[in-house]
């Protein structure tokens, strides 16, 4: 079984940030590896230990990307696949999932697993998209997976809107993880040494038949028009007594200032 | 001119109230630029909707009808709005956040060749533009996102948009559609609910929501209490979902539910900022924590600084009190 992990590099969202004049400074440049995407190479991780196989993980980034690719590695990943883009600031969901799709359309996987969404964006589209391209049976939002070996089906446990549905894909296929799913392991020392000897194969997009201007001009069918700050909230009172106390004050607000008993 | 076409989400019989407020919202935005406004709903008995729908003024409802639609099955959505997509041909297809929504919006943008910007908190048109503010970045911050493209998709988080009534009197529209489940690679071989599931949690007027500091089973009753008392749906933080002590559907925050309650209790939750971008946007937030500096307190509209296994029996017998009266 092939699993084929897209990942992503994130910036810390932890890190605190600002905003001028409709651009995002950040005090740390420290980059990460998504939690989203952790979470799926470790399920990938989880079912070949049970199943035998193994974990390619994709990424689509600059240069400096390379290490959230070592860290998937050193996660336990057997090789990684990296398609440089330098700038990837005017590529949206709709054009990473072309470039995934280009490499994927030319590489062999039985499985194609993603984040539900990412740390930094929180979009949510890339795989449905992919998965539509590639025309593969998706479920997203995944908080479990099984494998039965016998007929080639997944069975994904994905969260909707009220309780879980359990869907059966057949492989090929494609599911998006939720961190809700695992504990993505930390890797271990050998992990690290051994990362350092994995292949990585990097490839420009040109290699895939893409052209960068076209991506962020016409694939992209969004376009970013900077940011702001998120409305703050009035600030509040805050109490501090015997809970007796406390209790009194806090519902005679509640009924006479806020008037939402 | 172009039309916009809303998906109208249900859930036990009743239209979704996030699908509501897209209705009441678009219907401003398409009076206000001369659009038609038309509504999809996808459901075993989708006529029984059209009343409650006339109420908030939709031209025309697309109503297509199949037994696949009890519950959700992602290929089945997508053939379906694809199906009225092409017949409608709208400028605009908006969508209430669910978690339905997000599976579907991806790939049916990608069968379009259309821009897709989920999860919005607003949006409008301008000159043809669909411009909308979205959270990022762990909710931190708004990204402006437009788009141009012929299609556009928008998901928008609950809360974001009042209820407005605007009575009117549709055209209904029976889609023929049929749909082939043998071929299917993806089959939906359960759905398994939990007994937090009786309220929905993003419809909510009153959430009550649980965090690391309840601890165990004690903690979760008084919770439980608390919320029966004021007639809440629980919700919980992601450190309680993990230990099992709630389900994993009450979950709130940046992987879990967006919510916008008229009052949320939060207890026992430190406030991280995952948790925060699925519960900000409530109106009066109420923090109990003992620890004085928890960033829980920095939202709250009132915050308790205390044990909270000491105040939740007095609150919620002093609540039964007015709430009996
Ligand atoms: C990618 C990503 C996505 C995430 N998504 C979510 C999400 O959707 N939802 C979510 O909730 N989290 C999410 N998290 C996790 C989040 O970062 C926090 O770890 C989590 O919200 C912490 O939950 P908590 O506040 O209950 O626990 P803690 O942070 O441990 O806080 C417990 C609080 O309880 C207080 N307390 C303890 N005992 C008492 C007592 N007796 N009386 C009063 N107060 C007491 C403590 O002072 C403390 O403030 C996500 C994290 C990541 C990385």
């Amino acid at each position: 079984m092939k699993f084929s992990v897209c990942i992503k590099q994130v910036p810390d969202v932890s890190a605190p940030i600002s905003i001028k004049d409709g651009t995002l400074t950040q005090d740390s440049d420290r980059m990460v590896l998504d939690a989203y995407s952790a979470s799926a190479v470790e399920e990938a991780l989880v079912l070949i230990d049970k199943h035998g196989g193994e974990v390619q993980v994709v990424l689509v980034g600059p240069e400096k990307a390379k290490e959230t690719i070592r860290k998937a590695l050193a996660m336990g990943a057997a090789s990684g696949v990296h398609i440089v883009v330098d700038d990837v600031s005017g590529l949206d969901s709709g054009a990473y999932a072309e470039i995934l799709a280009a490499w994927h359309k030319k590489s062999d996987y039985d499985i194609i697993l993603t984040g539900k969404q990412s740390q930094d964006t929180d979009a949510g589209l890339t795989g449905g998209m992919l998965a539509w391209k590639l025309e593969l049976p998706y479920a997203a939002n995944a908080v479990g997976l099984t494998y039965d070996n016998e007929g080639g089906k997944l069975t994904v446990t994905r969260q909707g809107d009220s309780g879980q549905e359990m869907i059966e894909l057949t492989s090929p296929c494609l599911v998006t993880c939720s961190n809700d799913m695992n504990e993505p392991r930390i890797p271990s020392l050998k992990g690290i040494m051994q990362s350092k000897r994995k292949k990585v194969e990097t490839l420009q997009l040109g290699d895939l038949g893409l052209d960068p201007d076209t991506l962020s001009s016409k694939t992209s069918k969004t376009k970013g028009q900077g940011y702001k700050e998120v409305p703050g909230r009035e600030p509040g009172k805050k109490l501090e007594g015997d809970p007796e106390e406390l209790v009194t004050e806090l519902v005679g607000l509640l009924e006479n200032e806020a008037k939402v008993l | 001119m172009s039309k916009i076409l809303v998906h109208i989400a249900t859930s036990e019989g009743k239209i979704k109230r996030s699908s509501l407020e897209v209705m009441s919202y678009c219907k401003t935005l398409a009076d206000k630029n001369s659009m038609t406004l038309e509504a999809v709903v996808l459901d075993p008995d989708p006529a029984k909707y059209t009343d409650q729908l006339n109420t908030y003024g939709p031209d025309k409802v697309y109503q297509v009808k199949h037994p696949i639609f009890k519950n959700h099955l992602n290929a089945a959505v997508i053939e379906a709005l694809s199906k009225v997509i092409d017949q409608s041909g709208p400028r605009l297809c908006a969508f209430a956040s669910t978690e339905s929504a997000k599976e579907v919006i991806g790939a049916l943008a990608a069968r379009h060749d259309a821009a897709a910007i989920p999860d919005v908190a607003g949006f409008t048109i301008n000159n043809g533009s669909v411009d909308a503010e979205r959270p990022v970045m762990a909710a931190k911050v708004l990204s402006k996102t437009s788009s141009s493209s012929e299609l556009v998709l928008v998901s928008v988080r609950s809360g974001s948009y009042d209820l407005a009534e605007n009575p009117g009197n549709a055209e209904t529209v029976a889609v023929d559609f049929d749909f082939d489940e043998s071929g299917l690679r993806a089959v939906l071989k359960e759905v398994l609910s939990s007994a937090g599931d009786k309220v929905d949690l993003s419809e909510a007027e009153v959430v009550v929501a649980a965090g690391r500091g309840i601890k165990d089973e004690n903690g979760r009753k008084l919770v439980e209490e608390l919320a029966e008392t004021l007639g809440a749906a629980i919700g919980a933080s992601r450190a309680v979902t993990e230990s099992g002590l709630f389900p994993a559907t009450l979950q709130i925050g940046q992987t879990g539910k967006v919510v916008s309650p008229q009052l949320y209790f939060a207890i026992g939750i430190s406030g991280a900022i995952q948790h925060v971008a699925g519960m900000a946007n409530s109106k009066v937030i109420v923090a109990i924590n003992k620890d004085p500096d928890a960033p829980i307190f920095q939202y709250a509209t009132y915050g308790l600084v205390g044990d909270l296994f000491k105040i939740l029996p007095p609150l919620t017998e002093e609540l039964r009190k007015i709430k009996g009266a």
